[in-house]
């Protein structure tokens, strides 16, 4: 088992380079402030040192697989596994474990992919592992922000009891302000983005039990 | 629960001494009621009993089956598969709450048990905590942090909530278990059954820090 999850890839100067097993990490900003791509890196970064993934998306299984093979030399099935909500029919992948479920609203689907994924992780000898939720915004299309809210609590629990990292990424400016603080309360920490003035790309950090910091560049 | 306040279980199991052994483990603690077999196990369970025991392999009907009828009359409480082997992922599919392998030790079955009394509490708890973060949210809108920071109010509600929190965490148990962690987010699934509403959101608005009232209603505005 890890003692620490190494994070120090995708946010520069050392911000951010470590996290203790159990963590649970949103990263949120509104559209195109590039969430996706800081949480997949975030996903990938212990991949190379055997670490397991395990995704929820609620785009396609394939596009979420392409997506984390930017960030990594080739992905072995053994140790991907991808819940694919989107409710197409999904294609055997080779590169990843895959479990179908019907829609973003199918919690009890999404729970049993999860348990089914995480006990071929361990029959494999796979005990590091990230959780993907990508992205919380579309569960919140599909549900109320109460349901997704205690999802979320019992998912969070779920992580942080059996010692692994979890990524979530949530964009703020789809939902009411209140709904976006209301969620950020469950995780221990946020990666929050932004957009200058000037359209450069920026990042702060506030939680993880520590001064918040200020807006930086990438 | 039934007016002598003892949670009732219903224990179904088709060796009579077997099923008397596990009447005398529990006795003490709850209202014990025994079936024989499937059949008779859906004669004997009402809206009254709070956690069931069933055997995996019964004549007549086997514990599958019972678990599909009790699910179908719309009976919610937790069930317990009691089976001679190890089960297989299926056991969680079929909707299972928990499993104990036979033959369970003592403490094991009341263990589980009362685990399982506590997390059908636990979606009622979670339902408060999401009150007071919702709360908490909104005021964090609608304040500075300076407000908030003077705010003996804006404190009684952080205190409140980590109280919540760990409440809601005790009920639901050992989340890294794979069949308790399907059970707890099936429960909060049932619980919400008809809540397909794209936010009811909860109306904070012009909350002022100063009036208690704000808070104190937290818990009884869903």
């Amino acid at each position: 088992m890890n003692d620490t999850y190494d994070v120090s890839g995708p946010l520069p100067g050392g911000v951010l380079d470590e996290l203790p097993p159990g963590t649970n990490v949103a990263v949120i900003g509104p559209t195109m402030s590039g969430k996706r791509d800081v949480a997949l890196q975030l996903l990938a970064t212990g991949y190379e040192t055997d670490e397991g993934i395990l995704c929820i998306t609620t785009d396609s299984a394939v596009t979420i697989c392409n997506e984390l093979e930017r960030h990594v030399d080739a992905l072995d099935r053994g140790r991907v596994g991808i819940i694919d909500t989107s409710g197409n029919d999904g294609q055997e992948l080779l590169n990843a474990m895959t479990e179908n479920v019907s829609s973003p609203s199918d919690l009890t689907g999404i729970s049993i992919g999860a348990a089914k994924l995480s006990q071929q992780f361990k029959s494999r000898g796979v005990t590091d592992l990230r959780y993907g939720l990508i992205s919380i915004s579309t569960l919140l299309q599909y549900m109320s922000s109460k349901k997704v809210f205690k999802f979320l609590h019992v998912y969070t629990k779920r992580i942080s009891s059996t010692g692994a990292l979890g990524i979530y990424t949530l964009n703020t400016d789809s939902h009411d302000p209140q709904v976006v603080n209301t969620m950020i309360g469950l995780f221990d920490g946020i990666v929050e983005l932004r957009e200058s003035e000037t359209g450069e790309s920026e990042f702060r950090v506030r939680g993880f039990g520590r001064k918040p910091t200020s807006w930086e560049r990438f | 629960m039934t007016d002598h306040d003892k949670p009732v279980i219903l224990v179904a199991e088709d060796e009579r001494s077997v099923a008397e052994g596990y009447e005398l483990w529990l006795g003490g603690q709850y209202e014990v009621r025994l079936a024989y077999d499937g059949r008779e196990a859906l004669e004997t369970i009402d809206d009254s009993v709070d956690v069931v025991l069933l055997d995996r392999m019964m004549p007549k009907l086997s514990g599958e089956q019972v678990l599909g009828v009790i699910r179908e009359r719309g009976i919610d409480c937790p069930v317990v598969m009691v089976t001679a082997v190890e089960p297989d992922f299926d056991v969680i599919e079929m909707g299972f709450d928990a499993y104990i392998t036979k033959p369970p030790e003592r403490q094991e079955l009341l263990d589980t048990i009362e685990q399982l009394l506590d997390r059908t509490t636990a979606s009622d708890t979670l339902q408060e905590y999401h009150s007071l973060m919702a709360r908490k949210g909104a005021l964090q809108t609608q304040k500075t942090e300076e407000e908030l920071a003077g705010s003996n109010a804006y404190q009684n509600l952080l205190e409140r909530i980590e109280t919540k929190r760990a409440a809601a965490d005790e009920n639901l148990g050992d989340m890294g278990s794979d069949i308790g962690f399907v059970s707890a987010i099936r429960d909060l699934e049932d619980d919400d059954f008809g809540d397909t509403g794209l936010d009811a959101a909860d109306d904070f608005d012009d909350i002022e820090l100063d009036d208690e009232s704000a808070f104190d209603e937290a818990e009884d505005d869903e």
